[in-house]
């Protein structure tokens, strides 16, 4: 089967952007993902938006770009793993010739734009079960989790400041990241508390901004003559939704399903892999990750990320922007894994911030308060 | 505490905060009316599936056991112990800037729905798998929001 190649990757101006709305930054991510790909917005067919913040995102970004009788408009929200998820949905339609040229897009101003509403009056039908309650959402709902794998594993809170501490040293390296000096176990640990266990350095950052990936047919990057970074495997599930009492096993993530199905797409295995760009919501949210999708065993993770295996130089070099612990947290992450993965596969970088050689990356979203999780397998084909 | 206690032997103390509660309000509506109409007599409802015997909640017009529409309510003992919690030392709702740090926790009652709740204690005053019981703090006119204590 034809699997859709990564032609172009793009941010928009990261951090904070008072000048600019969510449009404007999905808008300019958009145009410079397609200009990384030569492309021009005359050349798109489509459009995959999620987050955004507004009613049918897909519509008003297309509307906003002028696209010409787009013919793939994809909307399906699924929180900070709807990018990933998208991957999916347009490989299928450009298997069955229906698009060429799509351009997944994310826009936010998370950090300087308005707050949400928030109603006294719960109307929502399963939100009076959840809001009320005052839990803290998300940090609050991903504590939980940590704190009973804590329970059943004998994770620790150093454990899982690793993760931070290894996550900033790739960060450092990154200009565009918010957060680049280095930090140590012990900062995290004695870091503002928010929702125990988590302290401020366990939770990701708030940002503004926007990001772009253009997925094109194999026969367009052959006219292009892109690098192929082929979409070779994607799965998608998910657990429950926005109360975090509905997860079946808060140790346990839907990572633990579409792992295997996007590693057997792709017919990949664990030793293939030489990046991993996992959704960083929170140091547990990588952790458990990294469990789910067997990186090692459950269980393990704390182990498995303490002495820096996953920081510059590490055997699993993970989120190597910094993620979204230090780099960006515009509300859905997922768009910023699978630029990343991108550019670590061409090659972009120099000197450490570069993995060298790298041909198979996995990006992985993870949605809502741990409720949807989407596995992306990206590899090199002309490496 | 100014607790109107309901006259049947099982239910719980309601306890009337509608002055000083600050913070969001269930709105009850299609299946969950009969739970939240319930509250206000001090009573916590689950669904028990005649057809399949699956326990859930929150309240839905199907059983997710047997997709049985209308799942009947039983009373719950208002009895259950601590899976996880934590301690929100950052408000996460309107209302709730007074109250911090207070403690959430995801119960398992005796009957086997989870539910999400406030638990009335010191941060330090609880673990997983503390046995816990229900109270009730009404809220408004049309609900009563279980909040747990330890037992």
């Amino acid at each position: 089967m034809a699997e859709p190649i990564v032609a172009g990757v793009a941010e928009s101006d990261l951090g904070a952007t008072p000048d600019r709305n969510w449009l404007d930054n999905a808008g300019i991510a958009t145009v410079r993902a397609l200009e990384d790909a030569e492309l021009t917005l005359a050349d798109v067919d489509g459009v995959a938006v999620a987050g955004g913040d507004d009613y049918m995102p897909a519509l008003v970004l297309a509307e906003y770009l002028d696209l010409e009788e787009p013919s793939l408009l994809e909307g399906t929200e699924i929180g900070g793993s709807s990018f990933e998820n998208f991957c999916g949905h347009v490989g299928d339609a450009m298997a069955r010739g229906r698009a060429d040229v799509v351009v997944i897009a994310y826009g936010s101003t998370r950090k300087t734009g308005p707050g949400r509403d928030r109603s006294l009056e719960v109307t929502h039908p399963t939100d009076g079960f959840v809001r009320p309650t005052g839990l803290f959402r998300p940090p609050g709902a991903y504590a939980m989790a940590a704190r009973r794998h804590m329970h059943e594993y004998g994770t620790t809170e150093e454990q899982l400041a690793e993760i931070a501490v290894s996550t900033r040293e790739w960060a450092s390296m990154n200009p565009k990241a918010a957060q680049r000096d280095p930090i140590t176990v012990a900062d995290v640990l004695e870091s503002r508390r928010i929702a125990e266990p988590f302290n401020l350095l366990d939770c990701c950052l708030v940002s503004d901004g926007g990001g772009a990936v253009v997925l094109v047919s194999e026969e367009k990057a052959r006219e292009l003559g892109v690098p192929e970074i082929a979409v070779a495997g994607v799965a998608s599930t998910s657990t429950h939704r926005q109360d975090i009492s509905e997860m079946p096993d808060m140790t346990t993530t839907g990572a633990a399903v579409t792992g295997p199905k996007a590693f057997d797409e792709a017919g990949i295995s664990h030793d293939d892999v030489d990046i991993a760009q996992l959704y960083d919501s929170f140091t547990y949210t990588a952790l458990v990750t990294l469990e789910d999708l067997g990186f090692c065993e459950k269980g393990e993770g704390g182990e498995f990320v303490t002495g820096g295996t996953t920081a510059p130089g590490g055997e699993l070099p993970m989120n190597t922007q910094g993620g979204g612990l230090s780099y960006c947290h515009p509300g859905h992450f997922g768009v910023f894994v699978l630029i990343e993965a991108t550019r670590q596969l061409r090659g972009d970088y120099t000197g450490d911030r570069q993995v060298g050689g790298a041909e198979v990356a996995v990006a992985h979203g993870t949605g809502g308060v741990l409720s949807s999780s989407s596995t992306v397998v990206l590899r090199r084909e002309d490496a | 505490m100014t607790g109107n206690a309901d006259e049947s032997a099982s239910s719980a103390t309601v306890e009337d905060r509608r002055e000083e509660w600050a913070g969001p309000v269930p709105v009850p509506s299609g299946a969950n009316t009969e739970f939240w109409a319930a509250t206000l007599e001090g009573d916590l409802l689950y669904q028990h599936c005649e057809e399949c015997g699956t326990a859930q909640l929150y309240p839905r017009a199907v059983c997710t056991g047997c997709d049985a529409v209308d799942p009947p309510f039983e009373p719950s003992e208002g009895r259950g112990t601590v899976y996880t919690y934590t301690v929100c030392h950052v408000p996460g709702e309107p209302g709730f800037g007074d109250r911090t740090p207070y403690v959430v926790a995801a119960v398992d009652l005796a009957e086997g729905p989870r539910l999400l709740a406030l638990v009335d204690c010191a941060p330090d005053a609880i673990e997983i798998g503390d046995s816990l019981e229900v109270r009730f703090w009404q809220v408004s006119d049309e609900a009563a929001l279980p909040v747990f204590v330890p037992a």
